[in-house]
Formats: C-alpha cells, structure tokens, sequence
C-alpha cells in the first residue's frame, strides 16, 4: 500500500508545488500541508524535490499576518492556518513562519452570541435548543462563525508544540479555554461529533475522524476519564465506519495513546484496495503518515 | 422546549438586532433573480417501493417535461448529509441510479453526482455506507465533493440575508443542469427540507465549515432563497418520496412509507407540493412563502399537477412541537 500511496501523492502534486484535494485540483493549503506531512514522514524515500516544492508552495502562500487563504481563489484566512503550522514544524528552519501564524491564531476566536442572544439565554430560550455553552472560547471555521470542535482541536496542537516559544501571550489562557470547549462538547457516552452532543433533547452521535483529532489535541490530558471514554468510543466507530480518514486517524491518535495499531493498519491496507480514498490528497496522505511515523508530528 | 412563537420572536428580536447594528438590507432581488412563471408544471409518479423499475419511472417523469438533454452535462445533487444505519437520512442509491440511467439515455453527454456533506467530512464514509459508492462505481459516474471543489466567488442576486456573495463550486458553472435530489423530509429548524434546501449542500465546506454556520448565523430562510436565486444554470428536481421521514428531521425522525416520486423544473412548486403530501402548508413555511415572490410557485391554482393527484399520496407527516401550527393546510 506505501509504494501504491506515495506514488498517487507524488502524481499529483500540482506544477505550483501544492496539492489540490484531489488530481486536477487548485492547490490549496490544507492538501499541501498533509501531503507534506507525509512525505516528510518517509525520508529515507527522497523526495526532496517534490517537499521543496510543497514548501515553497506554503511560504509563498503565507499572508502577511502569518495565516493562509485555503487556496488562490479564496479571500480570507482560513481554519487551514494551524494545519500550516503543523506542517511548517515538520520541516527544517521553519519555526519563524510557524510562530508567526501561531499569533494570527490566538487573534482569532469564534463567535459568541450577541446581547440579544445572551438575553434569550439567560431567558432559558435558546440554551434548551443545544445543550452546550455557547461563551467558551474556541476556534471557527470561518471568521464570525461559531467555534467547532475540529478547527479547535488544530489549534490547540498548533499552540501546545509552541507554547514555550509563546511565553507572554494569552496563549495558555486560550489552550485552557479551547480544551474546556471541546470537553463540553463531548457525545454522550464519548467521542465527538463536529461539535453538537444534543439537538432538542436527542443525543447525536459522534465521528471517528473528529474523535481522533479532538483526542489526539487533548493527549496530555490521557488519563482523564472523558479521553478514555472517548478512546473507548473510537475503537467501536473505527470498527463500524472503517473508512481511510477514520482509521488514519484513529491510529495516529492510538500511537499518540501508545496503544497497538498493528490490526488497523491491516484494515486500513484492505481499506485502501477497495477505493484508495476515493483519490483523495488528505485521506491518503493520512494514510501515509498512519504507516510510516508520522504520529510523531502530532505529539505535542 | 422553545414553541414555534418563540422561535418567531427570538428571529424577530435578532432580526431588530441587525437593525440597531445597522446595514441589514431590505428584502429585495435582482431583476435577473425574477423566475417566477405563470404557471409551473409539477409531475408526482408513483414509486412503490426502491425494488420498482425507476428508471423507466424517472424517465417518464422527464418525458412529461421539455427538457432539451441531448449532449448536455448534468450534475446530480442528492441529500447525502449523514448516515445512519437505522435511518433514511439520504436519497435512496436506487433513486440515484435510476437518475443516472435515465439522464444517460435522454441523451446526456455527461452525468456527474456531486455533493457537498454537511456534517461529515468523510467522503469514503458517507458513499460506501449509504450504497452511493457502489452505484457510481458501477456506472462510471464522477463524484464530486463541492465542499473541496474548486469555488468561483459569486455575488448573489438576492439579498434576504447580510452575505451578498458566496463562493460557489466550479462543477456548477462548468454544467448544464443541477438536479436537486432531496429526500422527502420534515426538518427542525426549516420546517421541511426539500429540493430548494437541499442546496444547502453546493456551498463549499472547506470554506464555510462543518456545518456551514456561515449560513445559520445569516438565517437558513434567508440562505436557502439567497442561494437559489444565485444558482449559474437551471435546475431541475426529483424528490425521493419512496420512503420520506416525519418527526425530527433532517436526521432523527421516522421513516415514512409515501410510495412517490416528484418532478418538477420550478423547485418552489416541487417544494410546495411535496408540503402539501405532507400535510403542511407551504405559505406558512418562511422561505417558500417568500420564493412564491419571485423564484417560483406555491399556489395550488398555479401548479399544473401530471400524473398521479395528490390526495391518492397525501399524508399525515408528523411535525415537532415547534411547528404543529405548519400542519394547517389553506389550499
């Protein structure tokens, strides 16, 4: 399966130096940023060429403020920043760029209901239509929107790796507020969905991919008994929706959890064959960096 | 639990609220935005089961319709939000299929089926589970992920929220055809979800997120008619009514056995009579009752049903607390 996934990853990587998120595609920086992530993570394979390339695809895509668009065709920063900076961390000399869109991330936070809003909360109005607290403090997708649980969860990895080299910022003060949001949104009996437990009183249920990546940005908290809930709660849905994404996912979060991934990978490999990843550039780069350690890039 | 009235006086309140922060625009469209016909054609066609021949269904409901498909590229659009193993969240693959097949044999150059997730953002997931995996791979079909496809971005043609431009996925501009392919389906904020909402789904998640909060903060009635007046290319709709859900929708209701397909190019009086199988009255649905301004047609007197008459497939669909005064049907 390497072999077959490099070789897809490779073939698609754009004449720009990006990836596009499948063949074809515009480069865009959440693409890039795996796709980099993964053949970084296979050194001994050579492929500087293709990383120097991705890299200075990345660099020449970083704004001013330190954040990226997600692609050329886009306007504004996106939730990509993080994913960036992971990636940034995982090559050589690049710690400047990285730290520099870590303090576009602690400048950004999601929205928070208006007076009205609180008003009708405190009124016992709206509160009942979720059941989450909607003033904790977290990351959007997009400017002016609502903290979600992923976006979260890639900046606090983003922050906890430099949060020594952020010493006289807030940002141990939005790590502690990001880490009690993705707590408060937890399923019920563990995991995460993209950030939803309960909707007019029904419980929804929660997803392998964002489980993983919401665990593996709360790894230093491991032995709490919502991580360990919810690690439970992965191993059952990466059972049930075995899908690339998913189990890429679920293993970098396990080996970050120092548990044994060798049967997984077994199924991601089986997983692979039936639809290498619909050609996907995340979900095979995921792949690649479940294979190889590229668990080690997440460690914060 | 809010009631329905309170859910009017908080939009009311947070409606004043935009005002006091000023620039909230008045409720106005583009002259390009007008669509409305005189009169719209709307086909329902019985579908017992998804073990019918729906193809040879589908493509009768198209022969109903003057619909020039010869060399044309279609891009199929069905609900495919979530998946849940116990549910009928989706449009049925069989729907899918037979939609396939039937574009194809008109004459189509190209049939694509595109979606872009709400919640999920696992594409292998969501196809494989639901079964659309395999009819795509079957038939040769491309799948589009508009969450991640490239995006052009677009000034709206209406303004009935704050967003006045939106990116919107290239497949759209580079096709001839978007067919909307909801299920039939009550929904919790909305009230219904049908062909119009289903759009909903062409706005890119790599963008706006997951979910697309984006446009929830700027008002899902608002979003819905502010989407479809900006599509590029016209639109046609197959509702999957086989198997609709009542209750709690769009996730969490029932399934309910309708044995209907509906038909239609005009998505506002495919939507209003999809209510109407419901038993729920389209005029007090928000976003339909605003349509019937000028995208399309919700009274009775100005929809020409063919087919099946729609009281042989109406019924009862179960509503949420919130929107019991909905189930009022005024004709």
């Amino acid at each position: 399966m390497i072999e077959a996934a490099l070789d897809l990853l490779v073939g698609v990587q754009n004449e720009d130096g990006g990836w596009g998120a499948v063949k074809g595609k515009r480069s865009n920086t959440e693409s890039t940023s795996f796709a980099l992530m993964a053949l970084k993570s296979f050194e001994g394979k050579l492929f500087d060429r293709q990383v120097t390339a991705g890299l200075q695809w990345l660099l020449e895509h970083q704004k001013d403020d330190g954040s990226w668009f997600l692609n050329d065709a886009s306007k504004q920063s996106s939730w990509t920043t993080p994913i960036a900076l992971l990636a940034l961390l995982s090559l050589q000399d690049q710690k400047e760029h990285a730290l520099r869109a870590a303090k576009w991330i602690l400048t950004q936070e999601g929205r928070k209901p208006g007076w009205v809003a609180s008003l009708l909360v405190r009124l016992s109005l709206v509160k009942k239509m979720t059941e989450l607290d909607p003033y904790l403090s977290g990351w959007s997708w997009t400017a002016g929107a609502f903290s979600w649980v992923e976006p979260t969860s890639y900046s606090l990895m983003a922050l906890k790796k430099l949060k020594r080299s952020l010493a006289g910022t807030n940002c141990e003060e939005r790590i502690r507020q990001g880490e009690m949001l993705i707590y408060d949104r937890m399923c019920e009996n563990g995991g995460w969905n993209y950030g939803n437990s309960r909707v007019l009183g029904e419980a929804l249920w929660p997803y392998p991919d964002v489980t993983a990546v919401a665990l593996i940005a709360l790894q230093d908290r491991a032995a709490s008994e919502a991580n360990q809930t919810s690690l439970r709660a992965l191993d059952v849905m990466m059972r049930e929706a075995p899908s690339g994404t998913a189990l890429s996912w679920g293993i970098l979060c396990l080996r970050l959890y120092n548990q044994d991934v060798r049967e997984w990978k077994e199924i991601l490999e089986k997983s692979f064959e039936k639809t290498r990843f619909l050609g996907e550039t995340k979900g095979v780069a995921l792949a690649l960096l479940a294979f190889g350690n590229g668990a080690s890039l997440f460690r914060v | 639990m809010m009631n329905r009235r309170e859910f009017i006086k908080v939009s009311a309140v947070a409606s004043l609220s935009s005002l006091v922060g000023g620039c909230r625009p008045s409720v106005r469209w583009d002259r390009d935005a007008y669509r409305k016909p005189a009169t719209s054609r709307v086909a329902i066609l019985e579908a017992r089961s998804y073990q019918a021949s729906l193809e040879d269904i589908i493509r009768h409901g198209l022969h109903l319709f003057k619909l020039d498909l010869k060399g044309k590229r279609i891009v199929l659009k069905p609900n495919l939000v979530e998946f849940d193993p116990k549910g009928v969240i989706n449009t049925h693959p069989a729907v899918i299929e037979a939609a396939i097949a039937s574009f194809r044999s008109l004459g189509a150059r190209d049939v694509v089926v595109a979606e872009g997730p709400g919640h999920r953002r696992d594409n292998e997931y969501l196809l494989t589970a639901s079964g659309v995996y395999d009819v795509i791979n079957e038939h040769r079909v491309r799948y589009v992920d508009l969450n991640t496809d490239d995006v052009r971005l677009t000034k709206l043609r209406s303004s009935l929220t704050d967003l006045r431009q939106l990116y919107i996925p290239e497949t759209l501009f580079n096709a001839d055809l978007l067919v909307s392919m909801p299920k039939l389906k009550t929904h919790h904020w909305a009230g219904v979800t049908l062909s119009l909402k289903n759009m909903f789904g062409i706005v890119p998640g790599s963008i706006y997120g997951w979910p697309k909060n984006a446009l929830h903060w700027a008002g899902i009635h608002g979003s819905i008619l502010d989407i479809n007046s900006s599509l590029p290319i016209p639109q046609f709709a197959i509702v999957d009514g086989i198997v609709g859900m009542e209750g709690n929708g769009p996730l969490q209701g029932q399934a309910k056995q309708s044995g209907v397909l509906i038909l239609g190019e005009d998505l506002v009086a495919v939507d209003a009579t999809a209510a109407r199988l419901m038993k729920i009255e389209p005029r007090k649905i928000d976003y339909l009752e605003i349509a019937d301004r000028f995208l399309g047609n919700i009274s009775y007197e100005k929809i020409e049903l063919v087919g099946e008459r729609l009281e042989r497939f109406q019924q009862d669909y179960r509503v949420i607390e919130n929107f019991q005064e909905l189930k009022v049907l005024t004709g």
